[in-house]
């Protein structure tokens, strides 16, 4: 049963990881890819009526997370306190410009606002690769069973760690990197034009750096937390996990070669998961890992709710996924193919 | 003022107060629209389309504001309030993960395409959008509301080993009776804020002369909606949730009443006053008597007990607020059935757009469904102290305790400077919108691609 929730909590994580993933690579770029006031139009209308239920992966997996682990949602939520709050008024400012951007005709008004988006998007992905970095490096847990992060304090990874050090710098800068190429191969499949040319270059030269920049983080990541590739390696569910990101690889390279969009794009997307999925299971029992002492960590079994709630909330969670699916692929018909500029 | 507490209670205040001015609007005018797509459906005549276009525009900047502004409010559960969820977490888990699975994804996929999608989606499916996020607006607000029923009311849990709660009966938790009334108060008094909204755009159509069609639909669709909804809120939803008070939060009954001496029966009910918490009375009263026993109990020979029935300790911690919220509230309530009611007869009698001073007062009252709103909510809050789950946990045991005062007044300090410039974009934006009124071209353009992605669609031959 616990197994079982730590998999659909990472099923959320992962999901959140690409759909919005796409979103927050899309518009970190959107400056980049797109000059006048209409290509930018058109990056927007790429990104599209479905944002929202993307970010919503996130916050489901915040509820998922609360019934599912209570004590470890609110020891890493204290925790995190202010890294979360930055994440919310990251989120907060992406939203509202998106909507009040296009209210007014203005031209100073919508150029402030896609500034305001780009910033937002480019803050996100740094702040979720941090917390992605902090996540595999582990958190102080001492024996008060509690932990409070800084932003930063001596830049290393063992002892008394802070959210940023040159660990988890590496990997949001990483992750930056990833989500840009990602939202970079999602534009070339949903838009013409020049945005569709810009985005094509940008999506060679982001996935090059992602090829230069991924061994070394794993190397890195080897480094501080060795046992997550034993324990990977040892578990069938993991090698389906880089199998995945191996048919990924392959199928970007080859659907960039070929021009189909929608093969290099699904790509990406099995990248990515593939990717998590061998983290999600390199990392399982453990929730939260002890910078301290290892005995102080937090697992699954410790964190986890009465096996009556788990079994309760198990009665309704798959319908209610079954229909979060129906509300997509409603709109998703009636929105789908290439958006043009005007 | 080193007490942590204080701040994550007013962080939490301030951020639920702010986000709940969104969402009393979006549940309210969400049945407006569904309401006129269904008859523009029925009907096919041009008002009512418009109506509804026009109107979801202000509902999209309303719901993103709601979004936006709601996004921490989960979070604080786990950033501010950890030992409560850890604690409870087990229970009230169940019906945040719920909002989120339900009624969140819901929404988000339906939204755009109720504001931006009317040509592509075609009146059928469109219609069927603004049900969707109707329904969803409104699931979300019963999970939230059952949430806080359980801490104004637990009922449905156990207590585990470890001393944390968990949840033993599902059903007696999400049907728990406080639940079902305090939804039911509250929805409609979300309706009354969307009705007086719509009747005071009416209104101002109205005087202004302008869009007399639009004006009269506005007027006649809101004022009675308003009628409707106002009277409900007052009875039975606000009498049944008096005796529930009544009878389950007897310290709190006694506060909001600002009455401090137990009396055997013909209880009076106070209509102005002021507490004087030091020298337990009430200063200038005005009182009608015996109202008190029959409003909580039913019948004028029942007792209710004053707060020197309670030990200190149990009393609720700001009997002041408590006092004066409670009867903003329900003071405001009853004149919004004064103010509908001769809107309605004045409608009855065909001079509803005509009517000048009222017409006046229509388009002025529409911030007051707010204050009843917040006030309703600031009663039921404060009434629940010093409790955070009425009898189980204490509001001071439940904070972060690992969270020092320093950053708690950071995000506060943030959250404050960010809202106050949500709250002006929010005020010049709908403002704008709304003073162009109905018949004016909208210049917002759609964010999805609206017409351009709809040609492009056309000539590959998907409508």
């Amino acid at each position: 049963m616990i197994e079982l929730w730590f998999g659909i909590l990472g099923f959320m994580l992962i999901m959140f990881s690409v759909l919005e993933g796409w979103d927050f690579g899309a518009g970190a770029l959107h400056l980049l890819v797109a000059k006048t006031s209409a290509e930018r139009r058109q990056v927007i209308a790429a990104i599209g009526p479905l944002w929202t239920w993307h970010e919503v992966w996130l916050l489901a997996a915040g509820g998922t997370f609360m019934v599912a682990f209570p004590k470890a949602m609110a020891t890493a939520f204290a925790g995190y306190y202010l890294a979360l709050w930055l994440a919310l008024w990251s989120f907060m400012l992406r939203g509202i410009s998106l909507e009040v951007g296009g209210h007014l005709p203005d031209p100073l008004w919508q150029a402030f606002w896609d500034l305001v988006f780009a910033v937002a998007n480019v803050l996100l992905a740094i702040v979720f690769g941090a917390a992605l970095g902090n996540v595999i490096r582990g958190v102080p847990l001492d024996e008060t069973g509690e932990f409070t992060l800084a932003f930063f304090t001596h830049f290393g990874v063992r002892g008394r760690v802070g959210i940023l050090d040159w660990y988890t710098l590496s990997v949001a800068v990483m992750t930056l990197l990833l989500l840009c190429a990602h939202g970079a191969t999602y534009l070339t499949l949903k838009t013409q034009g020049t945005v569709h040319e810009r985005s094509m270059r940008w999506a060679r030269r982001l996935w090059w750096a992602v090829a230069v920049g991924f061994p070394i983080v794993t190397l890195e990541t080897s480094s501080v937390r060795p046992e997550i590739f034993r324990a990977a390696a040892e578990r069938p569910l993991a090698w389906l996990g880089l199998l995945a990101a191996l048919g990924g690889l392959g199928a970007l390279i080859t659907g960039r070669r070929l021009g189909r969009e929608q093969r290099a794009f699904a790509g990406s997307c099995a990248i990515i998961v593939g990717l998590l999925i061998v983290l999600g299971v390199g990392l399982f029992p453990v929730l939260l890992h002890s910078t301290i002492a290892p005995e102080f960590s937090m697992t699954a079994q410790q964190a986890a709710s009465s096996p009556r709630g788990l079994q309760l909330a198990l009665y309704w969670w798959p319908p209610a996924m079954l229909l979060a699916f129906g509300y997509m692929m409603f709109i998703a018909r009636q929105f789908r193919g290439k958006v043009r500029s005007s | 003022m080193y007490d942590p507490t204080l701040w994550h209670r007013l962080q939490f205040a301030f951020s639920i107060v702010y986000h709940y001015l969104f969402p009393q609007l979006t549940m309210g005018l969400a049945w407006f629209l569904v309401f006129w797509k269904w008859r523009a459906l029925r009907t096919g005549e041009e008002r009512y389309a418009k109506a509804a276009r026009f109107w979801a525009r202000i509902f999209g900047l309303n719901f993103a504001m709601g979004v936006v502004t709601g996004l921490p409010m989960e979070f604080q559960f786990g950033t501010n309030w950890g030992e409560f969820t850890k604690f409870s977490g087990g229970v009230i888990g169940q019906t945040l993960a719920m909002e989120g699975m339900f009624s969140f994804f819901l929404e988000s996929a339906l939204v755009g395409a109720l504001i931006w999608g009317e040509q592509r989606l075609g009146p059928r499916r469109h219609f069927l959008a603004a049900l969707g996020v109707a329904i969803g607006s409104w699931l979300s607000g019963y999970f939230i509301i059952v949430t806080n029923a359980f801490m104004q009311h637990p009922v449905g849990h156990g207590m585990s080993e470890d001393g944390t709660l968990h949840i033993a009966d599902l059903s007696d938790y999400l049907l728990n009776p406080w639940g079902l009334v305090q939804f039911a108060h509250n929805q409609m008094a979300a309706l009354v804020t969307g009705s007086f909204v719509v009747t005071a755009l009416g209104a101002y159509l109205a005087l202004r002369g302008r869009s007399a069609e639009q004006a009269k639909l506005y007027l006649r669709h809101g004022a009675l909606a308003g009628l409707v909804a106002s009277v409900l809120v007052a009875f039975p939803t606000g009498d049944l949730q008096a005796k529930l008070v009544a009878k389950h939060q007897e310290p709190s009954l006694a506060a909001m009443e600002g009455r401090f001496q137990t009396l055997p029966s013909m209880v009076e009910i106070t209509l102005i006053g002021q507490p004087n918490v030091r020298e337990r009375r009430l200063d200038n009263p005005i009182k009608v008597p015996g109202m008190l026993s029959f409003l909580a109990f039913g019948t004028f020979h029942s007792g209710v007990r004053g707060l020197e029935a309670f030990p200190e300790s149990e009393w609720p911690t700001n009997i002041e607020l408590l006092y004066y919220s409670f009867h903003v509230m329900a003071g405001l309530g009853t004149l919004f059935i004064l103010l509908m009611g001769i809107a309605n007869l004045a409608r009855w009698r065909g001079r509803l757009e005509t009517t000048r001073p009222l017409l006046w007062v229509l388009m002025l009252a529409f911030p007051f469904p707010y204050i009843a709103n917040t006030a309703g909510w600031i009663t039921a809050e404060l009434g629940r102290q010093p409790w955070l789950i009425w009898g189980i946990m204490r509001t001071e045991d439940g904070a972060s305790k690992i969270v020092s005062s320093g950053n708690v007044l950071f995000t506060l300090v943030g959250l404050t400077g960010m809202y106050f410039v949500l709250g002006l974009l929010y005020l010049f934006l709908v403002g704008h919108e709304a003073l162009r009124g109905p018949d004016a071209v909208p210049h917002s353009h759609s964010p999805y691609g609206e017409p351009e992605a709809l040609s492009a669609a056309k000539e590959k031959g998907t409508p």
